[in-house]
């Protein structure tokens, strides 16, 4: 079976105005069939395929390109570049609201809303009732759309693009405006919609709703695809992007600077897997200490999320046990998780090494460490246990 | 960007496009037809009352100030009024068809739609609810004892069908580029007015200097204003060449206006 939606190496071209007269200049270049001379490129070479019954979720930051592509999808605007093929109708909520007029009263609203979507006047009175039930406005259905609040425009929206039972629903940001029950609700619309066979194209910055009702994802980056794929694996990745994006870099102190001022220092770190391993997995963390005066140094190992959330730290004087001497003023230290329960993400490996009376900390090394699969729990790690309930 | 090529989801319903389009211009023009006086007290009244209030204007001043002559037997009031609902109705059409897409800014961002019908709907209000003012007034001045010539309209309704097409052309042009070019609206006012007094509206070509006559004769409205006069106050329903002459200028303007209105509406999204 054909795709229901399908697009190939669209790329959208936004005109950019310097001046006044870029303006007419504009005008009379696309009079004669040219594009704009200057040009802002909101999106380049996204392709992807939506079968019947599948959802996407469209992440990415502010002007990525997200409603862009959103609005390519539901034909309000043409791509540059590529081609979008639609094969069925589409139900879209586009920025709050899919455009009503503020004059107009929510039931006249409706009627509009309607006639774009094609709908006979008698179809439309059919649907009416059950538009107005799920908007659940109460009185203020009579009332002046400029005179609702922004939950409620995106209450009479979602009521409207859903009544019709879509091929393709695209809602964009819809659910970050509804008071609690109404997400709820919609919610479980979607649900039940997608369980029906239906499509979802839902663009969201928040990746529990992503993770919630999305098979698959697509995280775009300055109007380009950064990843597509499973969503929890491409929510992973871009929860961690922001992480290590919010933290900045941090410099770790350069250990020939330490060891030179004669203080303690680590002055290796290694991670066995290396770099990357599977949640619920073996870690070990290997690593050895230079010691100014011989003295066996106190070692602190801790693991913190990519943005600096701590997660755990464990130092040997805690649990007792002193580091290996391997030379004069060397010690060796190795830790094991044997079931590092750690949730699917991005973290750091931190040493850090202190005096023996475990005072005073001199030097702090870190390794990246991307924990990979497939959960969709929330929070940092798996804690122990049970559900006492049927199967 | 010629190698883009979209299915717009409208598209898919191709078997119900024409009927969407139809609903939608209906809806478009009841709401043209509605907002526009929603609020004000007057309502639909105003728009009988503007042109009233200007023929009443133009009557003191011409017949009590200036006591011009010359209007081929019928009165000042009757001249004028047969030509001047026509240019009222063509100037408003155009203005509001040229500033009528902001007011759909909302639509045009978030669904797919033609968005001509917009100002096919804002066109066809305007000159729908002036033509049902000029009839009210003929049938009025006819009351009153004017020689009106009441089956003149066998003219004067085609010809209100090629100064609407006239009309549409030209409105789908400016609200195009009005769109980009804000300065449209504002030029526009002015070169309205001048073009009233250029037309022969309140005088007739008699009194234009001979010199003068061929320039202001060229005018097409006035050629309009001519050949409403002579089917309504004269009675003369003799079909001229010069209709065919004005239907396809009329045609071309449309045809013009669409091509303009086609080439820049892909791009309103951005700037509207």
């Amino acid at each position: 079976m054909a795709a229901l939606l399908s697009l190939d190496g669209i790329g959208k071209d936004y005109a950019k105005i310097a001046s006044r007269g870029g303006r007419v200049r504009l005008v009379w270049d696309l009079l004669r069939g040219r594009g704009a001379a200057q040009v802002f490129r909101a999106l380049d070479d996204v392709s992807f395929e939506l079968a019947r019954g599948a959802s996407l979720g469209v992440i990415g930051e502010n002007g990525a390109g997200k409603s862009t592509l959103l609005k390519i999808v539901a034909g309000v605007i043409k791509p540059t570049r590529g081609t979008v093929v639609v094969r069925g109708r589409v139900g879209a909520l586009l920025e709050l609201g899919s455009g009503f007029h503020p004059e107009y009263t929510g039931l006249a609203n409706i009627d509009l809303a309607a006639a774009l979507l094609g709908l006979a006047p008698a179809e439309i009175a059919a649907k009416r009732d059950e538009i107005i039930a799920f908007a659940d406005l109460g009185e203020h259905i009579h009332d002046p759309i400029k005179h609702y609040s922004s939950g409620m425009v995106v209450r009479l929206g979602f009521a409207v693009a859903t009544a019709l039972k879509p091929d393709v629903l695209i809602t964009d940001e819809v659910l970050a405006v509804g008071d609690e029950s109404f997400q709820k609700k919609c919610i479980a619309w979607i649900e039940r919609y997608l369980g029906d066979g239906g499509t979802l194209l839902l663009c969201s910055h928040s990746m529990y709703h992503v993770q919630k009702l999305c098979r698959h994802a697509l995280w775009l980056r300055d109007g380009e695809v950064a990843r597509y794929g499973d969503a929890p694996a491409v929510t992973q990745a871009y929860l961690a992007y922001h992480e290590e994006k919010s933290m900045g870099a941090k410099a770790p102190i350069p250990k020939a600077a330490a060891t030179a001022a004669g203080v303690y220092a680590v002055q290796t770190l290694e991670l066995d897997p290396d770099d990357s391993m599977p949640q619920g997995g073996k870690l070990t963390i290997r690593g050895d200490v230079f010691s100014p005066d011989g003295r066996p140094p106190v070692v602190l190992v801790g693991i913190v999320r990519a943005d600096g959330t701590p997660v755990y730290g464990v130092a040997t004087d805690m649990d007792r046990v002193l580091p290996r001497r391997i030379a004069r003023d060397r010690y060796a230290f190795t830790l094991e998780f044997p079931v590092l329960q750690l949730l699917p993400g991005k973290y750091f490996v931190r040493a850090h090494a202190l005096d023996p009376e475990g005072v005073r900390l001199f030097d702090n090394v870190e390794r990246s460490l991307t924990v990979t699969g497939d959960a969709r729990e929330f929070g940092l790690v798996r804690l122990p246990h049970r559900w006492d309930a049927e199967k | 960007m010629s190698d883009a090529t979209a299915t717009a989801p409208s598209t898919s319903m191709l078997a119900h496009g024409r009927a969407r389009d139809r609903a939608l211009f209906a809806n478009f023009f009841r709401r043209e037809l509605t907002t526009r006086y929603l609020g004000s007290v007057t309502g639909l009244a105003w728009a009988l009352l503007h042109p009233l209030a200007l023929l009443a204007v133009y009557h003191f001043v011409f017949t009590s100030i200036f006591r011009a002559t010359g209007f081929a037997g019928s009165s000042f009031l009757a001249f004028v009024a047969v030509a001047l609902w026509p240019w009222l109705a063509a100037q408003e059409a155009i203005q509001r068809g040229t500033t009528t897409l902001a007011g759909y800014a909302g639509l045009i961002r978030k669904v797919a739609f033609p968005h001509e019908l917009v100002i096919y709907a804002s066109v066809a209000a305007t000159l729908a609810l002036h033509l049902a003012g000029y009839l009210a007034v003929l049938g009025v001045l006819k009351i009153m004892g004017e020689p009106i010539h009441l089956e003149g309209l066998l003219i004067a309704l085609p010809l209100w069908a090629v100064l609407a097409l006239a009309v549409t052309g030209i409105a789908l042009a400016l609200a195009a580029l009005q769109v980009f070019v804000r300065d449209v609206e504002h030029v526009l006012m002015p070169v309205l007015m001048i073009l009233m007094y250029l037309t022969p509206i309140l005088y007739p070509l008699t009194l234009v200097p001979e010199k003068l006559r061929p320039w202001i004769a060229a005018n097409p409205f006035g050629w309009l204003v001519d050949r409403l006069r002579e089917a309504l106050l004269e009675g003369r329903l003799a079909f001229a060449w010069g209709d065919l002459v004005a239907l396809a200028v009329a045609v071309a303007l449309f045809a013009g206006g669409r091509w303009v209105f086609r080439r820049l509406s892909p791009h309103f999204e951005d700037f509207v």
